[in-house]
């Protein structure tokens, strides 16, 4: 792969656009965390009461945190890149100066982890205002870290999804069968072993899954050796999802 | 001593099972200006833009400024200025983050980027737009922009696909001074076009192209005069009427062709057709100089291309 550090110029790109959208997607950012926090936490939360000994928040805030990164991470490589790819033609611009489309697919990866990243700490920020707060400031830096692994995971593999859709309207395939899914399978609002057994192996195979399982092990301090296993499945697939969008994207736009 | 800076042989160019480019050589010197002209489909824009290094060769070579053209050839794209047949603007910048921005794709470094950005929007005519959106201007402002774009880092070869499509013919005009402005010092041009008038006014060598192939090469003027001579007359006749009239010009042209309503002679001695159509009582008839035109038209057919 053609990689270099031009990756860090389409960032740049990406920054200067996304100061004329800061205030709107600021305050969507916000909105909808809160909406989860409140309506679930505190709604439905006052019918459950306890969990493991604290209150139901406690058990939402990490999952709503790592999914939110999946949402926007997703979107932004979804429906933001194929607006640049398609409507904008502005990877063929790209591509014609010594950026090649390699660093250009990575910086908008990068770029789609970034966006999460933001999501993900406002949901945080949010939750620690209304009292839910990580277990140490360690806790708090290894969840910005997890935010970023988890946010180009589902910006690699929504890249994938747009290099070969033919239209907008595809991406309801992936968003509808894949994302929102796992939303509910992923145990980020209530705990999985009351499932059958199927439906457990089910939970396993979503990479959304182990992101919340550690992310819910950080956020309240009680790390363990079983979280290596996630941590490994959520590296790997990754590693795997980056290299397959990045070539797939090139194998589409240049032809 | 010329330098031959782009230097094609058998240079073909599949897309699937479709041929967009068909085996062809050429050779581009160091400062001139190299048109390709051919109707839409005929492997223009494909040839150029293995040329500017953003579509692979399928096979055949081609050399750029001594090395080979290829999409990850990141020095061929440094020194290589493209002004777009689309318009590839970045809609969400305004126009001087547009320009910033080009810039740092070729590592030039701030302070140069924008002092460069206050000459080149000075040399588009586009001072006033600085801090505008993209979406404000006009396609003539567009074009300009690209062309500005184009030469943020002094490109030693400009590639021009089609640059004046849809404009009007000032702005038409005012691009094809600057192009010309910008041959006088001593950039390599290639151009590629539909309209004749832009490559009679800016090309010292062309090709017309067709189907992928290339059908004719040479000095526009020279082309003009060995295709089709000086003049064209064009008569509006009936098609039964082909056979008498054409043999009693015979003597004064050097070749003719008949579509639609009208019968079409190339001829040197335009005067002597003229008088014997007179004779002929064939009134309905329109004599003119001999363009570039007509020797598209002959070489590419004058029906429909689709």
């Amino acid at each position: 792969m053609n990689l270099s550090y031009r990756i860090y110029y389409i960032f740049l790109r990406n920054l200067y656009s996304y100061k004329r959208f800061v205030v709107p997607t600021f305050l969507v950012s916000l909105i909808e965390p809160l909406f989860y926090l409140v309506t679930f936490g505190i709604g439905m939360g006052a019918y459950i009461g306890y969990f493991g000994g604290k209150p139901y928040l406690y058990f939402l805030v990490p999952g709503v945190l790592v999914s939110s990164v999946m949402m926007t991470s997703s979107f932004e490589c979804l429906y933001g890149t194929f607006v640049k790819m398609i409507h904008e033609k502005l990877y063929d611009s790209l591509i014609a100066t010594p950026v090649s489309a390699e660093d250009a697919v990575a910086g908008d990866i990068a770029w789609g982890a970034f966006r999460g990243l933001i999501s993900g700490t406002l949901m945080m920020t949010v939750a620690m205002v209304m009292g839910v707060l990580p277990a140490s400031v360690l806790s708090a830096v290894l969840l910005l870290a997890l935010m970023v692994l988890v946010g180009v995971m589902f910006a690699s593999l929504a890249m994938i999804v747009t290099s070969f859709s033919p239209s907008f309207d595809f991406f309801n395939y992936y968003t509808e069968l894949v994302i929102t899914p796992m939303l509910f399978f992923s145990g980020v609002f209530f705990p999985l072993d009351k499932f059958p057994p199927w439906m457990k192996t089910l939970s396993e195979f979503m990479p959304l899954t182990h992101a919340v399982k550690i992310s819910r092990a950080v956020y309240s301090g009680t790390l363990s050796s079983g979280l290596l296993w996630s941590l490994l499945v959520i590296v790997v697939l990754e590693a795997v999802a980056f290299t397959i969008g990045i070539k797939s994207m090139k194998r589409r736009l240049i032809k | 001593m010329t330098k031959t800076l782009v230097s094609a042989k058998d240079l073909r160019k599949n897309y699937g099972s479709l041929m967009a480019v068909d085996g062809i050589s050429f050779e581009i010197q160091e400062g001139e200006c190299f048109g390709f002209l051919g109707p839409n489909g005929a492997g223009k824009t494909t040839t150029v833009k293995m040329i500017h290094c953003v579509s692979p060769v399928t096979s055949g070579t081609l050399i750029v400024n001594g090395l080979p053209a290829h999409i990850n050839n990141r020095a061929l794209k440094k020194m290589t200025g493209i002004i777009p047949q689309e318009i590839t603007l970045d809609v969400d910048l305004t126009v001087y983050e547009n320009l910033i921005i080009f810039a740092k794709f070729f590592d030039i470094p701030k302070r140069e980027a924008k002092k460069r950005i206050a000459e080149l929007l000075h040399f588009v005519e586009l001072e006033a737009k600085r801090n505008s959106k993209i979406s404000e201007l006009s396609t003539g402002m567009k074009r300009r922009l690209l062309v500005a774009r184009a030469l943020l880092n002094h490109p030693k070869l400009i590639v021009a696909d089609e640059p004046t499509t849809g404009l009007d013919p000032q702005a038409r005009h005012l691009i094809w001074q600057r192009l010309r402005q910008l041959k006088s010092e001593g950039v390599t041009l290639i151009l590629t076009t539909q309209y004749m008038e832009e490559a009679q006014q800016l090309c010292d060598r062309i090709v017309v192209m067709h189907q992928g192939k290339i059908l004719k090469e040479g000095v526009p003027s020279k082309l003009v005069a060995e295709q089709i001579g000086r003049e064209v007359v064009e008569v509006r006749v009936p098609k039964e009427e082909d056979g008498r009239i054409v043999g009693q010009l015979a003597e004064f042209s050097s070749g003719h062709e008949r579509v639609g309503d009208t019968l079409y002679f190339y001829c040197r001695d335009g005067q002597g057709l003229m008088r014997k159509l007179v004779e002929l009582n064939l009134h309905n008839y329109l004599t003119r100089p001999a363009t570039l035109e007509d020797v598209f038209l002959k070489l590419t057919g004058r029906s429909l291309i689709e």
